[in-house]
């Protein structure tokens, strides 16, 4: 095989194949971009990202009402264990 | 009548159907599996086969095993972008035997020649559907 004829034949080849994938990915990339949007826009999507920002809002939600139910059971402690001591006092208030 | 009429339009759909599945799977199926074997391929074939029928051609024989070596270290290594990137070197590769062939007029002296063109599109195939792969994890 003559080296030159090589070259050649490779250096075109190589440039073609190239070109024909440039277009190629350009042609995927819009493709690509037109289905995200698409996606970006349809219903189910809608739905979905309503959805999660939902979940989102409900479990802050949750957090924040967990912790004023710590807070009111501290409370509700100690009120039981001041109940307990008046009712003792009123024993003995009564007794005398 | 009505009854071979009605045999024929579902044979129809049936093919049409699996036509559609097989398009389905040729463009959105793992294609590693390819990969691999298309990189063993110009590890092994390509520089034989070129060098048996085409004659010594460094350009071919040094580079085809390096560029199939560097496609199994892409897939084992499970990166997409250097997958991508071997898989054009695999193409081009593959691109440039079909063009020798068909310069030296081997591609359409006999049917097995034209493996040839069969791989160079099995590998444009094959980097369709990472590049594709890569764009559908990219937009998430």
């Amino acid at each position: 095989m003559d080296n030159t004829t090589q070259i050649v034949i490779t250096a075109i080849t190589l440039l073609g194949s190239a070109g024909i994938w440039k277009y190629a990915e350009a042609r995927l990339r819009v493709k690509a971009e037109i289905k995200k949007e698409e996606n970006s826009a349809s219903d189910t999507v809608l739905y979905r990202d309503d959805l999660k920002n939902r979940v989102e809002e409900m479990d802050k939600a949750l957090k924040e009402a967990n912790k004023e139910l710590l807070l009111l059971t501290e409370k509700v402690a100690k009120l039981e264990t001041e109940n307990s001591f008046l009712r003792r006092e009123i024993d003995i208030l009564k007794r005398n | 009548m009505e009854r071979s009429k009605n045999r024929k339009a579902e044979a129809l759909n049936k093919l049409k159907k699996a036509i559609g599945q097989l398009r389905e799977i040729w463009q959105y199926s793992d294609s590693q599996p390819t990969e691999i074997t298309l990189a063993a391929a110009l590890v092994l074939l390509y520089p034989i086969a070129t060098f048996l029928e085409l004659g010594y051609s460094p350009i071919l024989q040094l580079l085809a095993p390096i560029a199939g070596l560097y496609q199994l270290y892409c897939v084992s290594g499970n990166c997409l972008k250097c997958r991508v990137r071997a898989s054009f070197i695999t193409f081009s590769l593959y691109a440039i035997a079909g063009v020798m062939y068909l310069y030296y007029g081997l591609l359409f002296k006999g049917p097995s020649y034209w493996g040839w063109a069969l791989l160079t599109i099995s590998s444009f195939g094959s980097l369709k559907r990472i590049k594709k792969e890569e764009l559908h994890r990219n937009n998430g």
